[in-house]
């Protein structure tokens, strides 16, 4: 999978889990949507995990600065399969 | 934070799309369907979503009023970071009924926010503190091969110094406590050696969980999350990431678990427990039925594997009487044919005297339970009734929905867990009284039951074997004396009060004449039903009685023992030269009961006056009255 077609995956997530619509791509990060608090963060990371069928290992949530980077972590995730 | 790495979606995906809808269409169908969701939902992500909603619908509209009620202000604090914990908690009391004010104490800080008496825990005013210490204070710190004393001192260390903090955060908040205890680890090292010492985490936890448990006093309510980590699975319930990534307490799941028991614990602080059970009879309690199969065709007992599952499950619900729980039954038959396994089939566990009420006919069963509880004199609400055909619960649920109702269904070998793991008749407290009161209500319910099949009212006054004790008012008795004067209501002619003090001041006093009466019947001793007070007066007309307050117990209606009062009465003023008994009827709101009591015993109307109605009796006229009540001790 490429990190565009995980970017498209993942706006059907956000799509889920947003109220008001948002778009997703590379650069948006929680500070740019009003919604994205540390509740609906947790909702959001259980949501990828479950539906790309990865598990993130310690710390690596916390480290990612925007989609992009969320995006390329699961690319590598799933490459370990 | 916490993460599930579950492959599998939830299923609640299309159900919070539709409540997304409804929210944003400002559908008034949003709150029930949100708690409908709430209550089912089986994952903590789900039901994290399930808030976000709540909080983002509160934030536009103010919540119907209906949806929230209670005010609950509840902290939670212990040895780990509580959040999300607090939002599943508020989440799910809100959505039972609570106006929740949450307070969460700092990581770890909960000794200090206990020892601090100013502290922002205390200045919060709590009604409930959830204390969810943390793991790593509750291991031994020596070697596994020490001696076992060694640990046990360890042990109840840490479970005392628990309960201390409990007990001085109770009194100093005056809060209910909620004390979590461990869970137990679901690593393997060291191997099969833990259960060879009580050093390693897995006895330690265990002995410290039991000695919480059986220390704990009444304020502190035990969550029992080693129970729920091990029902899930020690090793689903731990999370080590969540663990250093934001020192969770253990897996989403288990926060889960955790916040579900706290809201129960909770809500059974403020809801009086279920006192009664209810069991339909055909495929309940025996396989088949025993209508068309005869007492011999149905299945139960040791003889077959079906049968022995409805035998175990006839001891289980047999066992709940020790708790004092009340039976009954409520079955579609004729009363004889259902019956007639409890008496003739040898292979039943349980049998008709453990009943407090057996109803079998062909009524709509949610009326059946209406006239039981109006017969047991218990609350709907204290109900469950218990049945394997869908259509009859469904019956009850409409027409009686104050009962609660639980479908069995389908296999008999599951009916034990299903009627345990309903969780309806959990003790928190068990006192010597429950054990014994199938019998104290048995009584009364046979007592009624009597009632209801005597055709003829003579006969059953006559079966009853009444005993009536008619004495003095006595020191001894003032008390009681004056507990009934000043709580009786209905059947009291005056509605006199009198304090302990007036009532010992009758004893002894020649004016006055004043006795109580006590009635036994075959079924069990009433006590203390009557008080009597006369007094004596002498005026140009000769002397008179005047009554001044003549009450009863409700309990011991239209069982002749007014007419006993009367005659006693009579029979004093017969015997201290009075010519005439006069009473006077005093009209309250409560007391039209006794409205009609003179005259319908024999006295005649003797003029109104704004303060109530007078009668007289003759006394030279009085012919006793009948009854079939026996009189015990000396009369004066």
């Amino acid at each position: 999978m490429t990190d565009a077609q995980v970017l498209a995956r993942l706006q059907t997530i956000f799509d889920d889990t947003f109220l008001t619509p948002v778009t997703v791509t590379p650069e948006l990060s929680a500070g740019d949507v009003g919604e994205w608090d540390s509740l609906t963060h947790i909702s959001l990371m259980v949501a990828v995990e479950r539906n790309f069928g990865v598990r993130f290992r310690v710390g690596e949530v916390e480290a990612l600065r925007n989609v992009g980077q969320l995006a390329r972590l699961i690319v590598t995730r799933l490459g370990e399969q | 934070m916490p993460l599930n790495g579950s492959a599998a979606d939830t299923a609640a995906g299309p159900l919070r799309a539709q409540l997304k809808t409804l929210l944003n269409t400002h559908d008034p169908a949003f709150w029930p369907r949100l708690r409908d969701a709430s209550t089912s939902a089986d994952d903590c992500a789900d039901v994290l979503a399930l808030s976000t909603l709540r909080r983002r619908a509160l934030a536009q509209h103010p919540a119907p009023p209906d949806v929230f009620g209670r005010p609950l202000r509840i902290a939670l604090i212990g040895g780990y970071s509580l959040f999300p914990l607090q939002e599943l908690v508020t989440h799910l009391l809100a959505m039972d009924g609570h106006a929740p004010d949450l307070f969460t104490g700092r990581f770890d800080n909960d000794t200090a926010e206990i020892l601090d008496a100013n502290s922002e825990l205390y200045r919060f005013r709590p009604d409930v503190v959830v204390m969810l210490p943390s793991h790593r204070r509750c291991a031994y710190t020596g070697a596994l091969t020490d001696a076992i004393e060694d640990v046990r001192r360890q042990v109840d260390a840490v479970s005392g110094f628990l309960l201390d903090q409990c007990r001085r955060l109770h009194e100093r908040s005056g809060a209910a406590i909620v004390l979590s205890n461990f869970a137990l680890p679901s690593a393997c090292d060291p191997g099969p050696f833990r259960t060879r010492t009580l050093a390693s985490d897995w006895s330690f936890r265990k002995a410290v969980n039991l000695q919480l448990g059986l220390d704990a006093p009444a304020a502190v309510h035990i969550c029992d999350t080693e129970f729920m980590a091990c029902r899930r699975g020690t090793w689903a319930s731990e999370d080590p990431r969540g663990w250093f990534e934001s020192k969770q307490i253990g897996a989403p799941a288990l926060l889960l678990d955790i916040a579900r028991e706290v809201v129960r614990i909770v809500r059974a602080l403020h809801t009086p427990p279920k006192k009664v059970l209810v069991l339909d009879l055909d495929n309940t309690l025996w396989g088949g039925v025993v209508g068309d199969d005869g007492v011999d065709g149905i299945d139960i007992g040791d003889t077959s594997p079906r049968g022995e599952a409805f035998k175990a499950f006839q001891t289980y619900v047999r066992s709940l009487t020790g708790r004092g729980v009340l039976l009954g039954v409520c079955s579609k038959n004729n009363p004889e044919t259902a019956r007639e396994p409890f008496e003739r089939h040898p292979e039943m566990a349980l049998r008709l005297d453990d009943f407090v009420a057996f109803t079998a006919n062909w009524q709509p069963k949610s009326d059946n339970l209406r006239a039981m509880a109006a017969r047991l004199q218990l609350g709907l609400d204290s109900f469950v009734f218990v049945d394997d055909n869908p259509a009859e619960i469904d019956i009850v649920r409409q027409y009686a929905p104050e009962v609660t109702t639980l479908l069995l269904g389908p296999d008999p070998s599951t009916y034990v867990r299903q009627l345990q793991d309903s969780r309806l008749f959990e003790p928190t407290s068990l006192t010597a009284e429950d054990s014994d009161r199938t019998r104290l209500y048995r009584t009364e319910a046979a007592r009624q039951e009597l009632q209801d099949s005597a055709t003829d009212i003579e006969a059953f006054l006559s079966s009853l074997q009444m005993h009536v004790t008619i004495a003095d008012v006595s020191t001894i008795d003032a008390p009681r004396v004056a507990q009934l004067i000043n709580k009786s209501n209905q059947f009291n002619l005056t509605t006199r009060r009198r304090t302990e003090a007036d009532v010992a001041a009758l004893v002894g006093d020649a004016q006055m004449i004043a006795f109580s009466l006590r009635l036994a019947d075959r079924f069990g001793d009433h006590g203390l039903i009557g008080v009597v007070i006369g007094r004596i007066t002498d005026d140009e007309h000769g002397r008179a009685l005047d009554i001044d307050t003549w009450l009863m117990s409700c309990r011991v209606l239209n069982r002749q023992v007014e007419h006993e009062a009367l005659n006693e009465l009579m029979r004093r003023a017969m015997a201290r030269g009075c010519r005439v008994v006069r009473g006077r009827y005093l009209p309250t709101a409560k007391n039209g009961l006794v409205r009609d009591l003179l005259p319908r015993l024999g006295f005649t109307g003797a003029g109104e006056s704004p303060d109530g109605h007078a009668y007289t009796c003759d006394v030279g006229t009085y012919r006793p009255h009948a009854t079939h009540l026996h009189r015990t001790g000396t009369p004066q």
